[in-house]
């Protein structure tokens, strides 16, 4: 089977149309970049805080944005699961305590969005000293357990910690029956009720950067793009001539503002995951470059007589099939890193979609357009 | 078969052997960073002023107690900065046995006459020497600490000469402990108390004229052990936590969960000598500056006590815990702290191979429909390629853990990898179509194409490198199994694919038709 039998598109015809779209969406990304919204940092390079939880009871997202005081800024919050409302990630950058330069910000920042939303019936409990069973480790399980199942209280333990972990409790014991329906003994459940009781939210993720760490961070990625860069153009110096690696730079710097002005378009955050998706998104665009480019390169020694324009519509059209498979099975894995990846790698999946696309055009109608010049 | 055909047979089959001995079990061999594995990365800083500030107050102390033997004049000792002070009031008849005194005994210290005042600093090489010991001090005891809870496979390093400290922790499930056991200072402290407790400073000083005496200070009692207030103490300690040999969880007299302590010998002589001389006064334990207990000595105390308290039996244990791994030499900040529940390292686990299952069904899929039989070519290259980035990582271990980016990089590669499958094939549909036979359509196909697949994978091989060297935990797994994965690429769809062409075509070289 094949998509195209012998293509002759006349792709260069549409040149003057793609530096026109490419152009409008890079100087309104630039304006809306440095004079609009902006591109929003993640808590990898401003600091800040990120808690993933989930609560016992459904917790309405209306009455979660209540739940902060003015103080505390204004949290972003974004709810996980489809079925009801009880896992959500909450964000702050903590701007007002980071004046201070407090270089534990975050951690009393974090520290304070748990509180708040703990349940006032959670602090009573522990008053009463009992222990949170959604809260606690198996260590300290078993010394609960110890003076009721001196013989196998760690086993017990270990046990009731493995079913609150399991993808069907998903980290949250939500009534003591859940224990019984997962095979645990009655009398171990009736001395748990005795000494436990089961906190209303768990925390299952939390990352804080502090202000210090997060501008280190910054450096970090901008020295990892730079030098990245760097290297491929020097590769690209040494593999072709001059006017091809100018072309292949203006491509790059093409995808990477193309990317960003999307992203300012976007509620996205630019974290570390971005940046390494962006990255590979350079690498990816250039590599379709190099291909044309290949082509561009055999042709001018065989169609001397021919038109420069004709001989890189030739070469594009010669490539097309595997410009266009190869950049339909990157992008059908993205795609599915992006449906069925999860929260955590979401951000990454979806800048490698959009690079994978702007990267297959831009070798197309940016690379080799710009070769004329 | 060609003699040189069966040496590729016999490399490609040490290859798969290799790979799968190296990444077999897969739950063993492939290490998991701890966004899957769940766990906790913290990265911490050693306050190293701290340890400076408390070496300065040792050393006036020191001082004093010197230069009171030598009956040496002085009106007082002021503590000017975290490593200076000086000595006021001196009388200059006695400068020369005063100067004679710190040459002597007092190396680490520079120092200066000015009148009657003698100004005295920490020398740089002890600054740094000091700074340096209590960071090396403290990764000693966050590694004890850690240590006694018993957690597998924690790694402590300082990163680089600095005073910070980098704790990683896999399958923690409740950070807040731990985060708080490596960060109490743990400085348990004996001392009397002279007064209080007082709901305030004024009230607790109105009998003094509301100035504190020089040998003592003003502390607060810690809300959730005692009834809180404020209360007047020594500022001696004849027992620290440092004269401890061993501290565990018991119980006190009336059941409730307190933590036992032994003294070593030394220790417990001059605890029984201070007890006997303060019979019936109030003693109080302090620790990290905050009042825990505060009880009249009953008794002559020897080497063995109790520390009471509205404890939890964990919060009994835990302290029993920083008890005998020894104090911090300074106060930790904590920088960045990244954790990872273990249900949302295992849900990643799952979404991430689903997604990786999807993705390798649809380009497999992709590629037959496509290719027909040269598309099984192509899938049997990228099955060798998945084989050998799970071989590679296999045989690195701890040194490239498989995180969720790494997953990603390796759904990338999917996509990616078949690239060069797919120059090669269209190079020789391009031939058979110029007319060529299939043979020699196959063999210019791949010599043509290998200069293109170079050239395309170095890019992205570049772009990875850097992430790797500039990259942190999670970011570097996607960079080690980008890496592999293009590199395994290049074998595996020039070599391997070529080879398979090899061998099911060399017997018909007259056929006509190849089925791509």
């Amino acid at each position: 089977m094949q998509i195209f039998k012998q293509p002759k598109f006349h792709l260069m015809n549409y040149k003057v149309f793609a530096f026109v779209f490419s152009g409008i969406v890079i100087i309104a990304g630039i304006i809306n970049i440095t004079k609009g919204k902006g591109l929003t940092g993640g808590i990898d390079f401003t600091g800040g805080t990120l808690i993933q939880i989930r609560f016992k009871d459904p917790y309405p997202i209306a009455e979660l944005r209540q739940a902060f005081p003015p103080e505390m800024g204004s949290p972003k919050i974004q709810r996980l699961d489809e079925e009801g409302e009880k896992e959500y990630i909450i964000r702050t950058s903590s701007p007002e305590l980071e004046t201070e330069q407090d270089e534990e910000a975050h951690e009393i920042m974090g520290n304070r969005i748990v509180d708040v939303l703990t349940k006032e019936e959670d602090r009573s409990a522990l008053a009463r000293g009992l222990a949170d069973l959604n809260h606690i480790d198996t260590d300290e399980l078993t010394s609960i357990l110890l003076s009721s199942f001196p013989e196998n209280a760690q086993e017990i333990a270990s046990t009731i910690i493995r079913i609150r972990e399991s993808d069907d409790l998903k980290g949250i014991i939500e009534n003591y029956d859940q224990l019984l329906e997962a095979g645990i003994d009655q009398n171990v459940v009736d001395s748990l009720q005795e000494k436990t009781f089961l906190g209303s939210l768990a925390v299952k993720r939390r990352e804080s950067v502090g202000p210090q760490v997060g501008s280190e961070l910054k450096t970090r990625a901008t020295q990892a793009t730079v030098w990245a860069l760097i290297g491929m153009l020097i590769y690209i110096g040494l593999r072709f001539k001059f006017a091809y690696g100018v072309a292949a730079i203006l491509t790059l710097a093409h995808d990477v503002l193309f990317t960003l002005s999307i992203f300012s378009f976007t509620n996205r955050e630019i974290n570390l995951p971005v940046i390494a998706a962006i990255l590979t998104i350079v690498g990816y665009s250039l590599n379709d470059t190099i291909v044309i480019f290949d082509r561009v390169r055999d042709n001018i020694k065989i169609m001397r007589k021919h038109h420069f324009e004709d001989i890189l519509d030739t070469s594009i059209n010669q490539t097309l099939s595997r410009t266009v498979i190869t950049s339909g099975t990157t992008f059908l894995t993205v795609f599915a890193l992006f449906i069925f990846g999860g929260e955590v790698i979401n951000d990454f999946a979806f800048t490698m979609i959009i690079g994978v696309i702007i990267g297959t055009y831009s070798s197309i109608y940016q690379s080799c357009p710009l070769l004329f010049f | 078969m060609k003699k040189d055909l069966r040496w590729k047979v016999i490399l490609v089959i040490i290859v798969i052997g290799l790979a799968i001995f190296l990444a077999y079990p897969p739950g063993e061999k492939i290490h998991l960073g701890l966004d899957l594995e769940g766990g906790m990365h913290l990265v911490l800083e050693v306050v190293t002023e701290d340890a400076l500030s408390i070496e300065t107050d040792q050393e006036i102390l020191r001082l004093e107690d010197e230069l009171k033997k030598k009956k040496l004049e002085y009106r007082t000792i002021a503590k000017e900065g975290i490593t200076r002070f000086s000595i006021q009031e001196i009388n200059p008849a006695q400068e020369r046995e005063i100067t004679d005194l710190l040459d002597d005994y007092f190396r680490d210290w520079d120092y200066s006459v000015m009148g009657s005042t003698v100004s005295v600093s920490l020398k740089p090489a002890a600054v740094n020497y000091l700074k340096d010991l209590s960071v090396r001090q403290a990764k000693e005891t966050i590694q004890n600490r850690v240590d006694e809870l018993g957690l597998a496979e924690p790694t402590i390093q300082r990163q680089g000469t600095g005073n910070r400290i980098i704790v990683e922790l896999p399958g923690v499930e409740n950070p807040d402990r731990i985060k708080n056991i490596i960060k109490t200072t743990a400085l348990l402290e004996w001392r009397l108390v002279l007064g209080g407790p007082a709901p305030d400073q004024e009230t607790l000083l109105q009998d003094l004229g509301g100035e504190i005496p020089s040998d003592a200070e003003v502390l607060k009692g810690d809300p959730e052990r005692t009834e809180g207030g404020y209360y007047l103490v020594s500022k001696v300690a004849p027992v620290t936590g440092k004269d401890l040999i061993n501290a565990r969880r018991s119980v006190d007299e009336w059941n409730n969960p307190a933590v036992l302590f032994t003294l070593n010998a030394e220790a417990g002589r001059r605890f029984y000598k201070f007890t006997s001389d303060n019979l019936k006064k109030p003693l109080s334990i302090i620790l990290d500056g905050k009042i825990q207990e505060v009880a009249t000595i009953q008794d002559r105390i020897p080497d063995r006590g109790v520390i009471h308290g509205t404890f939890t039996v964990e919060s009994a244990e835990d302290l029993a815990l920083v008890l005998r791994a020894g104090p911090l030499p300074a106060t930790v900040k904590y920088l960045e702290q990244r954790s990872i529940g273990p249900s949302l390292g295992k849900d990643s686990i799952r979404k991430g191979l689903s997604a990786m299952a999807i993705a390798l069904i649809l380009v497999i899929v992709f590629m037959i429909f496509y290719y027909r039989l040269s598309g099984f070519n192509a899938v049997a290259a990228l099955t060798l390629n998945i084989l050998i980035i799970m071989g590679i990582l296999g045989y690195l271990g701890e040194n490239a853990v498989l995180t969720l980016p790494g997953i990603a990089g390796i759904i990338l590669t999917i996509g990616m990898a078949v690239d060069a499958n797919v120059l090669v094939f269209e190079r020789i549909r391009e031939e058979l179509s110029s007319g060529k036979n299939v043979w020699s359509s196959i063999a210019s196909g791949f010599s043509r194409a290998f200069r293109t697949i170079l050239d395309a994978n170095m890019t992205t091989i570049i772009a990875a490198i850097f992430l790797f060297q500039f990259g942190t935990g999670p970011i570097r797994g996607f960079a080690v199994t980008l890496i592999i994965g293009i590199t395994a690429s290049m074998f595996t769809a020039v070599f391997v694919s070529r080879l398979i062409f090899d061998l099911t075509q060399s017997r018909k070289k007259k056929r006509e038709k190849l089925s791509i």
